[in-house]
């Protein structure tokens, strides 16, 4: 299709407003809209697959008038990477609103939430779809509005103070993200990402690093790297559960992304090989050692259902961090980006299990919950499937994706001697999340029932929990249509 | 070929109109049927703003017939005789562009004046002519060529404005507005005198004349002086910190229409009136060196215009300490002397304009619903959605969020700190937004989290509505598509290089 991609980005902006008249008649409605407009944009993607698979450049791109005074188009890209995570990201709105149309059901408000979480995945998709510094960072902040609402208005205990930290957090890094690409432009000056890259090359390395460091910390604020993770265990816990699947699941994958894609992909080449590049990437190294470890220690201790969870992403994110600092090695990033697809739907399932968990029996502290299986059969199911997936025990998708960055970890041990300590630390901590992941499960499904009369969720909540149940054990044996995707994006 | 009457045109129209308005809205005073009375203001509000257009517009398009030969043209009274003292009229793609603004949005804050003020009072009639009256000085100081005919027109504009403020007529407002003048008196003073040195030492008081005396000049040092002066008169004008002590007294006393007006239109008026003598006339490095000073006060405005804010609890007093903070923001691109810069300024100038007036409007409404302090508005966003969510969207358009206007015009201001070598700037700005996003939220979170304090209904005016989602659709609309105005600006970027 010509104009796919624009039709991706322009089909749920220009149907925010239906979707809230809609939802004033018939919330259900809404909510099945709001699914339906995430499966054409699947659709929509899928037709430009085997573009990207087959063409020389294993790349698409539209490109349209914009601002051309600030040297911008509005120019739509796709490559491997981009898309298997844009299509992910889909694929986990579908569930949330799907999930929505019962979870929110006696909820007030319902056709503003179904259009905020309509504008929010405009943003969502926008930020994995474009090529102009100025569009990313518009999608970038685009997420922001309909989330800080999201989790305001429909969140739990003090949600807005939750939303608050969220906003400011995430705003306050991504001013850095601007003064980045701000530098960007003003010594190329050029906002295409690809184009700019070639200009950088000939900046002077002592600017490139300034404009590295403000890229990378902005990033790794949204990321929830250890020293800046402050925002996301509230942020996560207090959302309603499908906005805490899409905040775990894409919203930080966002981040990892744009580490991926702008600071090591666009800014990093203009340093590698000096010394400040590979301390760089040693810190991003250390850095994810640290967030891995953190994450999952408190995950160990925490008795709140979805705090745990929120814990996890961070260690995971700790992962995502350590397979990123072994770039520019093929295996290891893909391996990385395979893990940010996996990782997305592990836990967006796992996330909405909770959040069933938690509208079934109105308590969220595991040490009251127990013997569960038999209740809510299909809670229990995905929930283990998720967590164990989340521990990285085959045949769940995250085994492979974390087995490929460890295979990238020691073919890059040969080269540099530093990443010995950084890779035994690291399989270290797996066994931690097989730890916490274990405990979960045993603490709620496991063990003497606790609660005496519990039903199974309603229809739409199983079904959107069976679709990512089936997602996850299908990725785990059989990744090889992501994998394809993936290894077609080239770095270097 | 642009002639002198078509440059008084738009100025003149709206002195004259102002004059007829006292009249017409006397008669319409008298009139009881409240639908013919509605029916006779907008009507009379039409033919001011359908002619006033009409004469801008005719203006623009006779000065880009031309342009392509002579960007500048200058207009006088008197073509040969007494050449210095004859009043000069210069027009260039920014005044163009200025008054094309002004005209705009002057517009729809009176529209939203005569809903706000209503004819409850004998005085109102005078209200409004006292607005058509400044936007016409306004317009005459966007075309001015000249020292003195700036100071003439911009002095007639800031005196203009203190009947704005003192028109609510309470004890507050006439402290405020005593406290304005003084100041403004003031300010008049120091420019008066850093002029009559300019004078000295070139002979003339003509933009491009002076620029060339001085630009000759050896010995800089009495420039200095005469600098301090001007800068200061005219820093005292704008609000820049410390000298800003009037204008959060002035903004919360005056009725939130007149509010509005000022901080849309005589605020970006004076901002205009720093470009133009810092940038075009006063042009660094060639004439005078004064990046640093300026770079200093506008990084002290933004810290303390955001701080201030942070501790206000009175909504009113909270947007106009975010003029304040605005007043630093359009300084990072005055001092940047970049075409980026100026681009950024412009842009700025609009949309940081409809911004603060559409959130001085959303709290006039407020305020007439005896919502005054952050505590008092808890709740409000469920028993006024429609004015919470203007308030709510210029509050993130102030913190420079996509997709709304305010994040281009603060992406212009950083890039042209970056290019200009200021970095710490950028840095600086980019840190007090966060500050203003903060308590920009907490007040959305006062609207939206917290329990109504309230339990009766509340109707919201839908009149009053209507103007401010003008201005509500203008700032999604300008941020999703900002090549809209930067399409305007483009032909001052391609003149900047005759002035640089």
């Amino acid at each position: 299709m010509q104009n796919a991609l624009l039709l991706t980005l322009l089909l749920p902006s220009i149907a925010t407003p239906i979707v809230y008249f809609i939802g004033k008649r018939k919330a259900k409605a809404a909510g099945l809209l709001v699914a339906l407009i995430a499966v054409i944009d699947i659709a929509l993607l899928f037709t430009i697959v085997p573009s990207v698979l087959n063409s020389t450049e294993h790349q698409y791109v539209e490109a349209y008038y914009w601002i051309p005074t600030l040297g911008s188009s509005l120019t739509l890209f796709a490559d491997g990477i981009s898309l298997s995570l844009a299509i992910i990201t889909l694929i986990l709105i579908v569930a949330a609103a799907l999930f929505s149309i019962n979870y929110m059901q006696e909820r007030k408000g319902l056709p503003e939430y179904y259009a905020l979480l309509t504008l929010l995945f405009v943003g969502l998709v926008g930020v994995f779809l474009t090529s102009n510094l100025l569009l990313f960072y518009f999608c970038w902040e685009l997420m922001l509005v309909p989330a800080y609402f999201i989790i305001g208005g429909w969140g739990y205990k003090e949600p807005y103070r939750a939303a608050f930290k969220f906003f400011i957090f995430t705003h306050a890094g991504a001013v850095f993200v601007l003064l980045g690409i701000g530098a960007i432009f003003m010594v190329t000056g050029d906002l295409n990402m690809f184009q700019a890259k070639d200009a950088l090359m000939l900046v002077e390395p002592d600017l490139v690093k300034w404009i590295l460091l403000s890229l990378t910390v902005g990033f790794a604020v949204k990321m929830a790297v250890v020293p800046v993770h402050m925002w996301l265990p509230d942020a996560h816990s207090e959302a309603p559960a499908p906005m805490s699947a899409l905040l775990s699941g894409v919203i930080i994958s966002a981040g990892a992304y744009a580490i991926l894609r702008l600071s090591l992909g666009i800014v990093f080449p203009a340093i590698m090989g000096t010394d400040f590049g590979s301390l760089f990437l040693h810190g991003l190294a250390v850095f994810g050692v640290i967030s891995a470890f953190f994450g999952s220690f408190i995950a160990l201790v925490e008795n709140d259902v979805k705090r745990i969870i929120a814990y996890s992403s961070i260690a995971h994110m700790g992962y995502v961090l350590f397979g990123l600092s072994l770039f520019p090695f093929q295996n290891a990033i893909t391996g990385t980006v395979l893990h940010l697809v996996n990782h997305a739907v592990s836990k967006g399932l796992l996330f909405l299990s909770a959040g069933a968990l938690m509208k079934q029996l109105e308590i969220r502290d595991i040490r009251e919950m127990g013997g569960l299986a038999g209740q809510m059969p299909v809670t229990a199911t995905s929930s283990a499937t998720s967590a164990l997936s989340i521990a990285g025990i085959p045949p769940f998708a995250c085994f492979f994706s974390e087995f490929l960055i460890f295979i990238g970890a020691f073919e890059i041990i040969n080269n540099d001697g530093f990443y010995l300590f950084p890779t035994a630390l690291m399989l270290v901590a797996t066994v931690l999340s097989l730890a916490y992941a274990l405990r979960y499960v045993t603490h709620i499904f496991l063990g003497p029932q606790k609660i005496a009369e519990v039903k199974e969720s309603p229809m739409a909540m199983k079904f959107s929990m069976a679709i990512l149940t089936v997602l996850v054990v299908i990725l785990g044996v059989w990744p090889t249509f992501f994998i394809q995707l993936i290894t077609t994006a080239s770095f270097v | 070929m642009l002639e002198i009457l078509d440059v008084c045109l738009p100025i003149a129209s709206f002195v004259v109109y102002s004059l007829l308005t006292l009249p017409i809205f006397k008669y319409a005073r008298k009139i009881k049927n409240a639908n013919k009375k509605l029916l006779l203001t907008l009507v009379w509000f039409s033919i001011i703003y359908a002619s006033a257009a009409f004469a801008v517009a005719n203006l623009a398009t006779k000065y880009y017939e031309q342009a392509t030969t002579q960007p500048l043209v200058n207009v006088t009274f008197a073509e040969n005789s007494q050449l210095i003292f004859s009043s000069t009229f210069s027009i260039d793609a920014v005044s163009i562009y200025m008054a094309v603004m002004f005209t705009i949005v002057s517009a729809i804050v009176f529209l939203y004046g005569l809903f706000h003020i209503g004819f409850s009072e004998k005085t109102s009639g005078r209200y409004y002519a006292v607005m058509l009256m400044i936007t016409g000085c306004l317009i005459g100081t966007a075309f001015s060529g000249d020292f003195l005919t700036l100071f003439i027109l911009w002095e007639a504009t800031a005196a203009g404005s203190s009947f704005l403020m003192l028109y609510g007529g309470t004890k507050a407002s006439f402290y405020a507005t005593l406290k304005y003048l003084v100041m403004i008196v003031i300010a008049s003073a120091f420019i008066i005198y850093g002029l009559s040195i300019i004078y000295g030492i070139t002979g003339t008081l003509n933009f491009w004349a002076v620029k060339e005396a001085l630009i000759a000049l050896e010995n800089k040092q009495i420039l200095a002086l005469a600098f301090i002066f001007i800068a200061a008169g005219y820093a005292i004008e704008a609000a820049i910190v410390p000298f800003h002590m009037w204008l959060p007294d002035a903004y919360t006393a005056a009725p939130a229409s007149s509010s509005a007006f000022l901080s849309a239109l005589v605020d970006q008026g004076s901002y205009y009136v720093l470009l133009r003598v810092l940038i075009y006339v006063l042009t660094p490095p060639k004439v005078f060196e004064w990046t640093f000073m300026l770079a200093v006060l506008s990084a002290l405005t933004m810290v303390l215009g955001n701080l201030f804010a942070l501790t206000e609890r009175n909504v009113k007093r909270l947007f106009a300490y975010v003029c304040i903070a605005d007043v630093g923001y359009n300084l990072v691109a005055i001092t940047s002397v970049t075409p980026l810069g100026v681009m950024g300024n412009l842009y700025f100038f609009f949309i940081g304009g409809i911004t603060t007036a559409l959130s001085f409007m959303a709290v006039g409404i407020l305020n007439k619903m005896g919502f005054k302090t952050l505590e008092s508005i808890s709740g409000i966003g469920r028993k006024m959605p429609l004015t919470s969510l203007a308030l709510t969207l210029s509050a993130f358009s102030f913190a420079g969020v996509p997709p709304f206007a305010g994040f281009i015009a603060k992406y212009l201001v950083f890039t042209a700190a970056i290019e200009a070598n200021m970095g710490w700037l950028a840095v600086l700005g980019v840190l007090t937004s966060v500050i203003q996003a903060a308590y920009l939220l907490r007040l959305i979170n006062y609207m939206y989290a917290k329990e109504p304090k309230i339990e009766e209904k509340v109707k919201e005016p839908k009149k009053m509505l209507i103007p401010i989602f003008i201005f509500v659709a203008a700032i999604i609309i300008l941020g999703i598509y900002p090549t809209i105005i930067l399409n305007l600006i483009e032909p001052v970027i391609q003149q900047l290089p005759s002035i640089f």
